[in-house]
């Protein structure tokens, strides 16, 4: 059975990889996609980008989620807000509990060991000074508390783990204020956030930076890798780049230098060079689909075997294309990595999970056709043989081209994709016209809709313009 | 009777400073505001929603008219919503008053937390408090452009004559970065023709703003050769280099980064006004 949906999937892919669609997409058992935007928001308009996802793995009804979504009080209200959900994503409210005027510019965040524990790392508005925030109820009405700030950072990506009694919290970001040039830097918590250590992990010369993206990723065992990219040369609109992983075998608590753990047989330093002098194209500007590009990175470690660990980043290969992600394995702690085990062309936000039973996921977001024609497609592929075969989901597939951007992110820099239990949970951010062929697996919509006309209404039944919602999907592993 | 009544309430409620008030002015309770109804309280330590926890501060109330609301939010006459009232017992069941909140929970219903409240209620009553509502917002406006141009360092009307990519002196130890976030600063060349604040007519000045479309930027505002307008001028403290050049010379540079910075040429006159004003 396993076989033939596979089969069915792989023929549903090549199929979608042309630029018209010619069959409909396969249906995968169990899929659910819901539009996180409540009912009483249903005249929302605005482009709620780069969604994040955190699940807590003592309760899955619990979700706290996020996206560029402002504070429906307008910009002059002193918090930004948070979606959360108590039914495991079935419905979604919005809570005005971030300290961030309107809204924030980058945020990511973890859930505690304990509900409703939660971490956020926020570039606040205005300014977009890094804020490192706790909420030890993230449903109170209390604002999330601040833990730690500085200026001058980039992207913070948070990861959490448990040790003893304490929440470790591991935040990657580019740090422009870090010594000669090596800015790619994980803040580590030890304590539940009550300090924060940065921690260097460039050993290189730079460009006299490194790329925005610096993903951390933790196993139940405390190993902890940590993805970057070692930017070596610039044009301006293209970087050449090395994609490097670095490890640390004890959950960066130990006495030694952390994040040293993992040495590249090149140069015995730090860091394993899993890919060199790529060609990344800097575009802030609409360059995919509306979207910019530039720094795509995602890392993903088996929870239970650490000794097996997942890349994927975006870069150009060849010249008929913009973007290509790819994704690499190691099974002997980073050591050692193959080839490209999946390569996807023209697509970005790759986000990698692997659930318990080692099968991992795949999300990403790619344009196909062109012009007028093309379309954003949303999937997530998962496999147990290292993508000699995989399962395809199609989440969406929506026109590229509207609605026009408000600003950049189009979509988001990144989306969000976590696994637990028998399931892969995440985020990702679309057009919402509410049309059931626009999303393949169906879609829950809270807000207004009508799908006989696809359109989108407000309270009082007037038509709302389309826009980009943040959309929850959960699917289940592949058994 | 019950008109005269009702008319002699009106003009009461109407009075800032009003016992029914509390210790907020309309004004404060309207500036602190972003979702006001007039309504009736149902129920009390109850809540009109099920992702709102229950507690006895909540109320339930009966929205009977929308004064004020974000475009985004649903709500209506005929609606219930959460109220998380900001002294614990301070309605009943079947108060009605104008509420002043913020939105608080936004789910299948509305949950709002209280700034405060006005009691009194009737047709009359609601038609004066939707007048009185809407000029206490005004008058917050008002104030808050006062205390923007207060701060300002120059206000003028003018034109853009020129927009040029901007050139900061990069200090030796900050190297420019290469961010998503990097606001793309260009300049605006503007010639005064009326100096309303700390310029002359004839004066030209260079004010920065962002290119950049990253959502760190979004809302502020953009310049375009020909552009005439009023600006709420600041010294530059955001892009790291406080000075420009024009005309060979180093010059002060200004940016005109919040949205009331950039107002209309038909704007002078309300600027003038609120400058003089006590």
């Amino acid at each position: 059975m396993r076989t033939r949906i596979i089969a069915a999937t792989v023929v549903l892919y090549a199929a979608c990889e042309g630029a018209t669609r010619q069959a409909p997409p396969a249906k995968v058992a169990g899929v659910r996609v819901v539009d996180l935007i409540p009912a009483s928001l249903s005249g929302e308009t605005w482009q709620d980008a780069e969604p994040f996802l955190a699940l807590y793995a003592s309760n899955a009804q619990l979700m706290a989620a996020s996206a560029f979504t402002p504070n429906p009080g307008g910009s002059a209200s002193a918090t930004a807000p948070i979606y959360a959900s108590n039914d495991g994503g079935d419905t979604w409210t919005l809570r005005n509990t971030l300290p961030s005027q309107g809204m924030t510019a980058d945020i990511t965040h973890a859930a505690g060991a304990t509900p409703s524990v939660l971490y956020s790392g926020i570039l606040k508005v205005p300014g977009v000074p890094l804020n490192e925030l706790k909420a030890s109820d993230f449903f109170s009405p209390a604002t999330m508390t601040l833990q730690a700030s500085r200026a001058d950072v980039d992207q913070p990506f948070v990861r959490t783990a448990q040790a003893a009694s304490a929440d470790r919290v591991y935040v990657g970001l580019n740090d422009f204020d870090a010594p000669d040039g090596r800015t790619a830097t994980v803040d580590v918590s030890l304590d539940g956030g009550a300090t924060y250590t940065s921690r260097r992990i460039e050993t290189r010369a730079t460009v006299g930076q490194n790329g925005p993206s610096v993903r951390p990723a933790v196993a139940q065992d405390h190993t902890v890798y940590v993805a970057y990219f070692g930017w070596r040369a610039t044009t301006g609109s293209d970087v050449t780049s090395d994609v490097v992983v670095v490890r640390d075998d004890s959950g960066a608590g130990g006495a030694t230098p952390p994040f040293r753990d993992l040495l590249d047989p090149s140069d015995h330093l730090p860091g394993r060079l899993v890919a060199t002098h790529v060609t990344i194209p800097w575009s802030n500007a609409p360059t995919l689909g509306q979207e910019r590009i530039g720094s795509t990175l995602s890392i993903a470690v088996h929870p239970l075997h650490s000794d097996t660990v997942y890349l994927a980043w975006a870069d150009r290969v060849g010249t008929g294309d913009i973007y290509t992600v790819h994704v690499r394995r190691s099974t002997d702690r980073g050591a050692t990595w193959s080839g490209d085990l999946r390569s996807v062309t023209n697509a970005t936000n790759a986000s990698l999970a692997v659930s318990a039973s080692g099968t991992v996921g795949l999300l990403y977001q790619q344009v196909t056709g062109s012009d007028s024609s093309s379309r954003w497609v949303t999937r997530l592929e998962q496999s147990r043989d290292g993508f000699t075969t995989h399962q395809d989901a199609l989440l969406a597939t929506v026109p590229a081209n509207a609605p026009p951007l408000q600003f950049l992110p189009y979509i988001g820099d990144y989306n969000g994709l976590l696994s637990r239990g028998n399931q892969f949970l995440g985020v990702f951010s679309a057009s919402n016209t509410p049309d059931s062929t626009n999303f393949p697996q169906g879609v829950v919509y809270h807000r207004r809709v009508d799908f006989a006309t696809h359109r989108l209404l407000d309270g009082t039944g007037a038509t709302v313009a389309v826009s980009i919602d943040p959309f929850f999907f959960s699917v289940p592993v592949l058994p | 009777m019950y008109t005269r009544s009702a008319m002699l309430l009106a003009v009461l409620l109407a009075v800032p400073g009003a016992a029914a008030l509390g210790q907020m002015s309309r004004a404060t309770l309207v500036r602190q505001s972003d979702i006001i109804f007039i309504g009736t309280v149902t129920q009390v330590g109850a809540v009109a929603a099920p992702e709102v926890p229950a507690s006895d501060r909540n109320v339930v109330v009966h929205v009977d008219q929308v004064l004020e609301k974000p475009a985004a939010v649903a709500l209506g006459a005929g609606d219930s919503v959460t109220v998380q009232t900001a002294q614990r017992g301070s309605l009943k069941p079947g108060s009605q008053a104008t509420f002043y909140t913020t939105g608080w929970i936004f789910g299948q219903g509305v949950a709002v937390r209280e700034v405060g409240h006005e009691l009194g209620h009737s047709p009359v009553v609601a038609t004066v408090q939707a007048a009185a509502v809407a000029r206490a917002r005004l008058d917050m406006n008002d104030a808050d452009l006062k205390a923007h141009i207060q701060q300002a360092a120059m206000v003028v009307t003018g034109r853009v004559d020129q927009v040029r990519p901007a050139e900061l002196a990069a200090a030796p130890a900050r190297p420019k970065r290469i961010s998503e976030h990097d606001a793309q600063w260009q300049e605006a060349i503007i010639q005064v023709q009326d100096g309303i604040k700390g310029a002359q007519a004839g004066e030209q000045v260079v004010v920065r703003f962002p290119t950049s479309l990253d959502v760190a930027w979004v809302g502020t505002p953009r310049f375009t050769v020909g552009q005439e307008g009023t600006f709420v001028l600041h010294k530059d403290s955001t892009s790291g280099s406080p000075n420009a050049m024009l005309a060979g010379r180093s010059v002060p540079a200004y940016t005109a980064l919040h949205k009331v910075d950039v107002l209309s040429r038909q704007d002078a006159t309300r600027v003038r006004a609120l400058i003089r004003k006590p």
